[in-house]
């Protein structure tokens, strides 16, 4: 027995409340609807013109500037294209063993940080309870809060003659290269923890639990299927550290004896030699570095899981 | 704990115990999870090549049930035998059972064919034989031509069957199903369930099948274990659960019901039991049209709601003391007479398809 008819429906009589209808649009913002490039530029106009400045432009300035030489006399620039800075970086046998030095520190630093991220991010991400984890991910993250030199000097003392870790039986390897490379791979092992935690939150547990349902074993499934899919983290990482530790200058002038790296080159002529376009050309080095890298790790195909 | 962990070959016996005879056997089974049983006591045996399912709302304890007897649970008490083995402490990868996942699982960074050959990898099988096992398997599941693929470029359905065909290329003699079907949309899932069932028969493997879908697991299984707050609540085939439900729980959650409390009972039975009878067993009827019969019921009421349903309508009822109940029409021919909101009417249905059930646990 139907009890509506079409008169009682609803759709006579009943006022609609003028606030509840939509909103009339400003002519802008129609326009701005319409217009798809408008959008895009307006939003990234300010962002892009920082980007300009801050990278395009100071990479350029570092470029230009390495092409020039410095009078020996006068000390003034001379603002002539020259190769002269890069013949020097070549043929003189000092940089060439301060830019392998440096190559061998960071890839040390990177190897180091890898291994021990690894383990660390497996058990925040896959075995901690969540409360755990939230505390660790807090762990991680504290000593990024700490200055810089202050965890350096802290390192200072612990590899001391007498300090702490002669007393702890471990001994120490006094200041130098391995001084150096504990100190930064300590100090830049955040960085290579998180990208690779964050990757590994994101492997399903189901797919570790369906490796080990189809028969492997705890070994087979961290090699077939956790790492395989952690190289995105940890290549992310393991660029962080190695190219952080590759531009450090002064944890080696701390902690490295009378070692010296890129960073230090760079400073010295930036500063005391007064040779800005050496120091320019010097500062290309780990650029090239890095570029020749990524291309290398292009090649393999691994970033286009990032 | 995501990893599967070593597990101590010394605890791995066999047995002479009634259990050897099952496919699975569970026995006084726990689970656990800090002051929470999510398993709280089960006993079940599941027979060789049945297809049997573990119904029951989320946080029941069906899936547990299902990863203890997977490994990836460790059991709080109690044992897991499979095939006559007591696998109670074995880790999932000594286990011959293996799992469809509700997520699939499948290994993005691998192509449909890594995937499933995955298993035979891991047990040393040499590339030509696993990849002709494995295209085996995919043809078995009718994704021949998409080996090459790579599990994103695929659809539901077709990682559904990438994930079975994974599972069956190491003939098991036990697949679990971890609601399998629940990502698909119904036309797929109903075409899916045809599959699975029709594969189940061709392999004569036991499958166990975990479900919320009460209507799936009537549908595909040979039994059911109804579960609820960690127990099971009903054992039985199909018929057994749907057409006499052991408890108020049971019926409730199987199907739709008419449930009468003891005193409703007792007024319209004369017996002070709780009591259930299906809406398709209720006749809706113009008032005072014939007389009622020593075996039948009648109540006088009116019309709540119709509810078209295509195949038949749904009429929820208000007897004239208040009882509320559903029935379901179906069309016969025709369905003039339908029930429309606001008539009176009269409801009748058979004594004996009213049925008692057990006092509720």
């Amino acid at each position: 027995m139907a009890t509506s008819t079409p008169a009682a429906d609803g759709r006579t009589g009943r006022t609609t409340d003028p606030a509840l209808r939509a909103p009339v649009a400003r002519p802008g913002s129609r326009l701005l609807h319409r217009l798809v490039w408008l959008r895009l530029g307006l939003l990234l106009s300010a962002p892009l013109a920082w980007m300009l400045l801050i990278y395009v432009v100071a990479l350029a300035a570092l470029l230009i500037t390495s092409l020039w030489s410095v009078d020996s006399l006068s000390s003034e620039i001379d603002r002539t294209w020259t190769l002269d800075n890069f013949r020097t970086l070549v043929e003189n046998q000092v940089y060439r063993d301060v830019t392998v030095r440096t190559i061998g520190v960071a890839l040390a630093v990177t190897v180091i940080d890898v291994a021990i991220a690894l383990p660390i991010a497996f058990y925040m991400a896959k075995v901690a309870s969540p409360r755990l984890r939230r505390m660790l991910v807090v762990a991680v993250l504290t000593p990024l809060w700490a200055s810089y030199l202050v965890k350096v000097f802290a390192w200072r003392v612990v590899l001391s003659e007498g300090g702490p870790a002669e007393w702890s039986g471990l001994g120490s390897p006094g200041y130098g290269l391995t001084a150096v490379v504990i100190t930064q791979a300590y100090i830049w092992l955040p960085y290579v923890i998180l990208p690779v935690f964050a990757a590994l939150e994101r492997v399903p547990d189901s797919l570790l639990e369906a490796a080990g349902d189809l028969g492997a074993n705890s070994g087979m499934v961290l090699r077939s299927v956790v790492l395989p899919l952690l190289v995105p983290g940890i290549l992310a990482g393991g660029i962080f550290a190695f190219s952080l530790t590759m531009g450090d200058y002064i944890t080696v002038n701390i902690v490295g004896g009378a070692n010296q790296m890129l960073g230090n080159l760079v400073f010295v002529n930036a500063g005391a030699a007064n040779n800005l376009p050496l120091a320019a050309a010097i500062a290309m080095i780990p650029i090239v570095v890095m570029v020749v890298l990524l291309a290398a790790i292009r090649r393999t195909g691994a970033l286009e899981n990032l | 704990m995501s990893l599967p962990t070593g597990a101590d070959a010394s605890t791995v016996a066999t047995s002479g115990d009634a259990a050897a005879t099952a496919a699975i056997s569970l026995r006084g089974l726990r689970k656990q999870f800090g002051d929470v049983a999510a398993v709280d006591g089960v006993d079940l045996d599941i027979a060789d090549g049945e297809f049997f399912s573990m119904l029951g709302p989320s946080g029941s304890g069906k899936t547990t049930v299902l990863r203890l007897i997977a490994g990836f649970e460790t059991a709080t008490a109690g044992t897991v035998w499979l095939g006559g083995t007591d696998v109670t402490r074995a880790a999932p990868f000594e286990r011959d059972v293996h799992t469809v996942f509700q997520d699939y699982a499948l290994f993005p960074h691998m192509s449909v064919l890594d995937n499933v050959a995955y298993g035979l990898r891991v047990r040393g099988i040499g590339r030509k034989d696993r990849r002709g096992r494995a295209e085996q398997a995919l043809d078995t599941v009718r994704l021949g031509q998409l080996g090459g693929r790579r599990p994103h470029q695929l659809s539901g359905g077709q990682r559904q069957r990438v994930a079975l065909a994974r599972a069956i290329v190491l003939e098991p003699r036990v697949l679990l199903l971890d609601e399998p079907l629940g990502a698909l949309d119904l036309k797929l899932r109903e075409q899916m369930q045809v599959e699975l069932k029709q594969l189940q028969r061709d392999l004569g493997i036991t499958f166990v099948f975990v479900t919320h879908d009460q209507e799936e697991a009537l549908t595909l299984s040979d039994r059911i274990a109804v579960f609820d707050a960690g127990r099971i609540q009903q054992l039985g085939t199909p018929r057994e659960i749907y057409e006499t439900p052991g408890s108020a729980y049971v019926a409730g959650f199987v199907g739709t019901t008419n449930l009468f409390d003891a005193a409703t009972s007792q007024r319209l039975l004369g017996v002070r039991a709780e009591h259930a009878v299906r809406p398709e067993r209720l006749r809706i009827t113009p008032t005072s049209a014939e007389p009622t019969t020593a075996d039948e019921i009648r109540l006088d009421a009116v019309v709540v709601e119709t509810i078209y349903l295509g195949t038949g309508n749904r009429v929820h009822l208000r007897t004239d003391d208040g009882l509320e109940l559903v029935a379901l029409e179906q069309y016969t021919g025709s369905l003039d007479s339908a029930a429309h909101r606001g008539d009176a009417v009269t409801v009748r249905f058979a004594r004996a398809d009213v049925v008692p059930l057990a006092a509720a646990p």
